[in-house]
């Protein structure tokens, strides 16, 4: 069984924000919801880099954890999804999540959260495959019609991938190996308790 | 057979990657460029966060890790738990206990029949408003705590979401009054509660809960001060914690609203207790208790065992015509 | 790079059981739904689904929401890389985009602008219909009124003032069918008045490449360098100006271990991921060039070889170079000489290595001396003509290079062919219409061969006094099709100018800056908006930086009431009188001509550039195999029965006719391939010898002709002229020429055919012989490291006309004022008034500008786009943490930029960054739409503004033109800062 990953090799990453707006394009995200974005370390200053950051889908997800109305779900491929029938918007899931993937629309007159929004895998949600619910609710589910997150598959240098943990692992191991150096696999201690050795 | 030919391609592409890494020469010198770049790890043990810039307006959104976010769930989860389960339970098993083996505080000199105004209208709905609040309040905020493993497997998903979604919104919405009141009851009652010595004999004799000793108090007694003063504080404290949550990202950053909320709910838990230990003295814990808050005039005879002290003032200020209503700007003096 | 989830939907399922069985976590949906009890909501989504249905079946029923939808490509319109966009198109909407695998280009990857273009055909604020300015108010009118009123306007100006009074503006953004038949508009017109973005983008590059080798473009391809062993990028940010590049420059570097070296003022979002980052000082390419060269010959590192057989003018270039020794090049750019020697031995030593610039080598005053100076730097270390070298000129715009080949530009007809009476009777030959008529079109024959006036300098034309601007009267009308104002400098001048014309008129998807400008400058009426299609709403061929030809389909038909380019260009040509002439040869459809017809004139006149051999047919048939493209060679396998042994896009040249099946040039000038396989010469095409002065005053004759190198396979093994029918003659080889091809040469020149050449002769035939035989139809001569006929021949430091080191200018001054297309080019006087004044103690910093990856040009379009918008929603500018201490400027407060002329002001946000070096600021040139601190929001016509406005770096910049091409000088002058 696949587990699903993402991976941002940050030697790679040149913030151009394509993932950004290829998921905005994909999932028609509106404004102020950002399901992923690109942020950049020591900015302007040697060594800078950017890394490309949304839902890691972790191990053991945290958000899910502390819900307290249980509407997270891990499907089968290991990606973390939710129900945003059940979601109430407390905002619990952000204060837990290692990325701050969680979103959330403001609704009312004083900021208040709305249904949480957040990375799907482009794998939608508890709705049907692929119907118009789902889309409306979670976007379009690429998974479902065997594809994977756009905003991998239209990453401008291939930095950021999707995929299987262990292929897209196989594949920056050998970049690595391959280029004689790497600043490791972002996220992926805290998201999946593992590190790729580089 | 889309993905195959990809396949094939990727493969293809792997190959001659392959290809062209065994053809360039060995004698190529390669610069580490990573050698300056910042790594994860670094990061991570300096500040225990990565952050950055964002070119979104969102600037919290820099924070790209805050491995916190566990430690948080581990509070959360377990740690908030235990510290409400235990003082929530703790404060219940002892009343009951303290119900079974004493029993309801008694009015000694039996009724006399005479009542005297304790608390005028406002000053009831000032309490009433804050207790409905705070008890709605208490119920959903519990809900999110509790509600996953007590009720959500008795109620469903739907059921339990369509609840707590009306109590999340009970939560947001009561807080304002629950402010209100809280803001009033401080301001209202601040002059009885000063703490001063005749607090201190009350505590030495334990506020007379044992035993038929009516230590002397003004007003308000050394337990009704410090439930003032958990009102007022713990009050202000969840207020204030609550509002930081309700607003992100208003003056807070992802740290501050996960110590607003580790403040907020270990207060609101320990509060609650109190607040348990309140109904029941207020209620079955004592007689003649109730009524100063039910119709706001009380006996006598309960005056006299419980606050000695504030009768004679009320009685040197009025005469002894006990009985006649008092005006409502005494609450304030 | 992806790996695809490979288990189907039943794998997925099969552990439903398990899941169950386990933690709460680890549901699937619909046992997760079960055990939710499905009330409410979720029941209502699930519609009649019965409980413990099987799911698959439902799922296949509903399908994904794109079935059924047909999948089109385009090519993104945002930069030269040539991304093809993939769009999924469902009853006439787009409705998604899917990674482009097959594009041996993209290979699927997009950047911000490339991954979100389906917005700009969607968006609500694109403009609908027609509108004029009546009273200061945007009104609708319908498309028959506007282009009567515009034409019958033209008119009136033609008459009064002649037709070089009208300036037609063109873009870059066009495919090359709408800007080929928008320069003919022009000629037809009667006007050589007609530019486009190039001018501002890479007109010194074309003009000094092509001065030095033959032809002004990038020599290899994005993919090729990955072959290289060095890297370096010397004016250029491509990590934000052309990011998918960057997938083949930082792989590249992986695989090949290579050497990648940035030089530039700003550590960039590129120079992050540099092997060795060079910092300078704005404005010092060519000591910098000239500092690598004096290490290089001091040391020998220098391709004699190369140079002996390859070259022309070394000993001028060793003289020059010898003026820069590393203490002097330390002492005007500010880079110590042992980092430059490491750079200079990497670059000559670890070969191949290739150098990529980009506006930061062109958009100055010296903009062609730079590119020449990096032209002599790759020949001198021979670092041209083959895989992972060259000069890799990364263009801006979609179809930049093809605009500038079809000659959508004041100093040529299309493709290269120039001016003179020659190039007019070639064209009239192509066109089929008598070479009369053209002439009678214009005021005279000897303003038909002169240069018109370049864009940078439209304004002036207008404002000037009428004796200043050579031409019968000033401009006094202009048309724009897709192109930004605020692209261009002097922005508060440019007000003068909107404010003096009789008709402006601008035809866009968006008002752009033009429109909001100009009801700022006080017009109230003589304004028409035309709404024109994006791109994807047309079809043609566009072609990327690296010369390939893509063909792009219509993906929606334009929506609203836009019309294609070429339709807009059909019906000026009717209402102006000449559209059976200008459309003789060429198919319309109701009103809109016929794009394939439209290229196929084009492959019949474009002998001279190698654009003959890419019929519609050849270009269709590779975007439908560009799965069958080799990544790294771009080339797809021999026995391929529609694209066999091609080079992805047919890379210009293309030689012969399309029947001749050339398979497109990969890389120029490579003598390591058979011409017929992509393999070539540089091009003689300043004379085949030269008369040189030598010191004892004596003169001596040096040949131009290649020295014993020649392209492999070739009938001629040396050196060798340009083909005519007279050396085709002298060869023996004319026999082979057909008698339906000497028909067609004899009646191009019926007096003279021995005089008809490769680039003259419509049959194809001399071409066709010449490559049988090996040899390339230009012939085979040396690139000139001494360009004589430029300004500067020899490539010379001059410092920029604002320039921070004043100490400097008596020894490296621009040059003298002097008369440039039709206009006074002042730099001098303003560089010496500027020294005189002390304008550098007044505004101290240094004031450069440059790209975003998340907008484009004068960016109206993408800051139209909210999923482009969000990311960078204010102007801002970067300046150094020391510098903004000086100030008091906090990052992100709020800042006065003053500039200096015009008592120029903006106001925008400081971003305070180490990334520029002390005393040098920055700032993004794609917002527009506030001028001085107002808000020009009102000035657009209703819901069409962009979502983002901003302060235009334009409004701070000032005067400077490159004497060669008036490009102009965006990346140095000066600036001052106060918080706000």
């Amino acid at each position: 069984m696949a587990r699903m990953k993402f991976l941002c090799d940050a030697d790679r990453c040149i913030e151009c924000n394509a993932c950004v707006t290829a998921c905005k394009n994909e999932h028609e995200v509106p404004w102020g919801i950002n399901r992923r974005r690109v942020v950049t370390i020591n900015d302007g200053k040697p060594g800078e880099r950017s890394i490309s950051m949304a839902c890691m889908h972790c191990t053991d997800a945290p958000c899910a954890a502390v819900c307290p109305v249980n509407c997270f779900y891990t499907t089968a491929d290991a990606v973390v999804l939710h129900s945003k029938d059940l979601c109430i918007g407390c905002g619990y899931c952000f204060y837990a999540c290692p990325f701050g993937a969680p979103q959330y629309p403001k609704v009312g007159n004083f900021g208040s959260r709305g249904k949480m929004d957040k990375c799907t895998y482009c794998a939608g949600g508890p709705e049907a495959d692929g119907s118009k619910e789902e889309y409306e609710k979670y976007g379009a589910n690429r998974l479902a019609e065997g594809k994977l997150p756009l905003c991998a598959e239209m990453c401008s240098t291939k930095s950021l991938l999707a995929g299987d943990g262990e292929i897209i692992a196989q594949i920056y191991k050998e970049r690595v190996m391959k280029r004689g150096y790497g600043s490791g696999a972002w996220g992926w201690k805290t998201a999946y308790r593992e590190t790729i050795e580089s | 057979m889309a993905s195959f030919g990809r396949f094939i391609r990727l493969a293809l592409g792997a190959w001659a990657l392959l290809v062209l890494v065994t053809v360039a020469p060995a004698s190529a010198q390669q610069v580490n460029p990573t050698a300056s770049a910042v790594k994860e790890q670094q990061l991570l043990q300096e500040l225990n966060r990565v952050q950055g810039r964002v070119s979104i307006p969102d600037q919290r959104s820099g924070v790209l890790e805050q491995p916190q976010g566990r430690e948080w769930r581990d509070f959360r989860n377990v740690t908030l738990p235990w510290i409400g389960g235990i003082a929530i339970l703790g404060m219940i098993a002892g009343i009951v206990i303290f119900y079974l083996t004493v029993g309801m505080v008694r009015l000694e000199a039996g009724r006399s029949g005479r009542t005297i105004v304790r608390f005028n209208a406002f000053e009831r709905f000032v309490h009433w408003l804050t207790a409905t609040c705070f008890i709605v309040l208490a119920i959903s905020g519990l809900n999110i705590t509790f509600g996953r493993p007590l009720l959500l497997p008795l109620m469903g998903l739907e059921a339990f979401s369509e609840w707590s979604q009306w109590g999340k919104y009970a939560h947001n919405y009561l807080s304002f009054p629950f402010t209100l009141g809280v803001v009033l009851i401080f301001l209202m009652w601040i002059g009885g509660n000063i703490p001063n010595k005749v607090d201190v004999e009350w505590a030495k004799r334990g506020g007379g809960m044992i035993g038929h000793d009516h230590p002397p108090a003004y007003r308000f007694n050394g337990g009704q001060k410090m439930i003032y003063w958990i009102v007022v504080i713990g009050g202000g404290l969840v207020a204030a914690s609550g509002y930081a949550l309700m607003f992100p990202f208003y003056g807070t950053g992802i740290q501050g609203m996960q110590m607003a909320q580790i403040v907020h709910s270990i207060v609101a838990v320990l509060f609650v207790a109190a607040m348990i230990g309140h109904i029941y003295i207020g209620t079955i814990g004592m007689e003649g208790a109730f009524e100063a808050m039910g119709s706001g005039e009380v006996d006598v005879n309960w005056a006299r065992e419980h606050h000695s002290l504030w009768l004679d003032e009320q009685k040197a200020r009025t005469g002894p015509n006990d009985g006649q209503p008092q005006p409502a700007t005494a609450a304030a003096e | 790079m992806l790996i695809k989830r490979t288990h189907q939907h039943s794998d997925r399922r099969g552990s439903v059981a398990e899941s169950l069985a386990g933690q709460a976590g680890g549901l699937d949906r619909r046992s997760f739904l079960r055990k939710s009890g499905l009330a409410g909501g979720a029941l209502a989504a699930l519609g009649t689904m019965p409980l413990g249905s099987v799911r698959k079946a439902e799922a296949a029923q509903a399908g994904p929401l794109t079935a059924g939808a047909t999948v089109r490509k385009s090519i993104c319109t945002h930069c030269s890389v040539g991304c093809t966009v993939t769009a999924e198109v469902l009853n006439g909407v787009w409705i998604g985009q899917e990674p482009s695998w097959d594009s041996p280009i993209n290979r699927g990857s997009h950047c911000a602008k490339g991954a979100s273009v389906r917005e700009l055909v969607h968006s609500e604020r694109r403009l609908r219909y027609p509108m004029k300015l009546v009273g200061g108010q945007w009104t609708r009118v319908s498309w028959e009124t506007a282009i009567n009123e515009i034409g019958d306007k033209l008119q009136a100006v033609r008459e009064k003032s002649g037709p070089d009074s009208v300036y037609w503006l063109g873009s870059a953004k066009m495919t090359n069918e709408g800007a080929y038949l928008f320069r003919k508009l022009g000629a037809f017109w009667g006007t050589n008045n007609t530019d486009h973005q190039a001018r501002i983008c890479h007109s010194t590059t074309v003009t000094g490449v092509a001065n030095t080798w033959g032809y002004g473009a990038m020599t290899n391809s994005y993919n090729d360098i990955r072959n290289a062993k060095t890297q370096v990028v010397l004016g250029g940010n491509p990590a934000e100006a052309h990011p998918v590049s960057l997938q083949h420059l930082l792989e590249g570097k992986e695989l090949q271990k290579a050497n990648f070296v940035v030089i530039d003022p700003r550590l960039t979002r590129t120079a992050a991921h540099a092997t060795e980052y060079v910092r300078m000082r704005p404005g010092t390419d060519i000591p910098i060039l000239y500092g690598m060269m004096w290490h290089i010959l001091q040391n020998g590192w220098e391709d004699k070889e190369f140079i002996r057989q390859r070259v022309y003018g070394f000993d001028d270039i060793k003289k020059e170079v010898e003026k820069w020794p590393p203490e002097e090049v330390e002492r005007v750019t500010g880079i110590p000489g042992e980092q430059l020697k490491r750079v200079a031995k990497m670059f000559a030593t670890e070969k191949p290595a290739t150098l990529i610039w980009a506006m930061g080598q062109t958009q100055k005053t010296v903009g062609t001396a730079n590119v020449r100076a990096s032209c002599i730097l790759l020949l001198m270390t021979g670092n041209v003509g083959g895989a992972g070298m060259g000069a890799n000129i990364f263009r801006g715009h979609d179809n930049v290079q093809g605009a500038t080949d079809v000659g959508l530009d004041i100093v040529t007809l299309p493709f290269y062919y120039g001016l003179a009476e020659g190039a007019w009777k070639h064209w009239s030959r192509v066109w089929e219409v008598d070479y009369d008529f053209l002439k009678s079109r214009f005021d005279s024959k000897q303003i038909m061969e002169t240069p018109g006036i370049p864009l940078t300098r439209w304004f002036e034309a207008v404002t000037l006094p009428k004796d200043q601007v050579a031409q019968k009267d000033n401009v006094k009308a202009v048309f724009v099709q897709g192109h930004a104002s605020n692209s261009i400098t002097r922005i508060p001048e440019s007000l003068n100018g909107l404010k003096a014309l009789e008709l402006l008129v601008i035809a866009d998807p968006h008002p752009t800056t033009w429109a909001s400008l100009a009801v700022e400058a006080g017009r109230k009426d003589g304004v028409y908006i035309l709404p024109v299609a994006t791109q994807f709403e047309c079809k043609g061929s566009r072609v990327a930086s690296n010369r390939s030809l893509q063909w792009g389909e219509q993906i929606v038909k334009p929506i609203f009431e836009s019309k294609d380019d070429l339709e807009v260009i059909y019906l000026m040509a009717k209402k102006l009188g000449f559209a059976d002439q200008m459309f003789k040869k060429i198919k319309v459809e109701n009103n809109l001509p016929e794009a394939e017809d439209v290229l196929r004139e084009m492959n019949r006149g474009s002998w001279s550039t190698g654009y003959c051999g890419q019929s519609p047919e050849r270009l269709k048939a590779h975007m439908k195999n560009q799965a069958k493209f080799d990544m790294l060679s771009m080339r797809a396998p021999k026995d391929d029965p529609e694209v066999g042994g091609d080079y992805y896009g047919l890379p210009w040249p293309c030689w012969g006719a399309p029947e001749v099946k050339h398979p497109g040039t990969p890389l120029l000038y490579n003598t390591n391939l058979h011409v017929m396989d992509g393999g070539g010469t540089f091009r003689p095409r300043f004379g085949i010898e030269r008369e040189e002065k030598l010191p004892d005053g004596t003169t001596r004759k040096v040949s131009l002709l290649a020295d014993g190198s020649y392209s492999l396979g070739s009938g001629i093994q040396d050196g060798y002229p340009e083909f005519t029918l007279a050396s085709l003659k002298k060869l023996g080889w004319d026999t082979e020429l057909t008698e339906a091809e000497m028909a067609v040469i004899n009646k191009v020149n019926p007096a003279t055919p021995d005089a008809v050449s490769w680039a003259l002769d419509l049959s194809g035939g001399i071409q066709r012989v010449a490559l049988a035989h090996g040899c390339v139809p230009y012939g085979n001569g040396k690139a000139r490291m001494n360009a004589f006929g430029l300004p500067d021949p020899i490539p010379v430091h001059r410092e920029p006309i604002y320039t921070p080191r004043v100490d400097l200018v008596a020894k490296y001054p621009t040059l003298p004022d002097a008369k440039q297309f039709r206009m006074p080019n002042i730099g001098f006087s303003v560089q010496k008034a500027a020294v005189e004044r002390g304008i550098a103690k007044q505004f101290p910093l240094i004031l450069s500008s440059g790209r975003l990856v998340e907008y484009e040009g004068g960016g109206e379009e993408t800051r139209t786009n909210p999923w482009l918008a969000e990311l960078q929603q204010d102007m801002f500018i970067e300046i150094n943490p020391a510098d903004a201490a000086e100030r008091g400027v906090k990052d992100g407060g709020w800042v006065w930029v003053t500039g200096a002329e015009n008592n120029s002001r903006a106001k925008m946000k400081a971003l305070v960054t180490e990334r520029v070096g002390k005393g040098v600021a920055w700032m993004p040139f794609h917002f527009g739409g506030w001028l001085g601190g107002k808000d020009l929001r009102g000035n657009y016509p209703k819901g069409t503004d962009p979502i983002v406005l901003g302060e235009s770096a334009n409004t701070i910049t000032t005067y400077g033109y490159d004497p060669a091409t008036n490009m102009q000088e965006t990346k140095v002058t000066l600036c001052q800062i106060a918080a706000a």
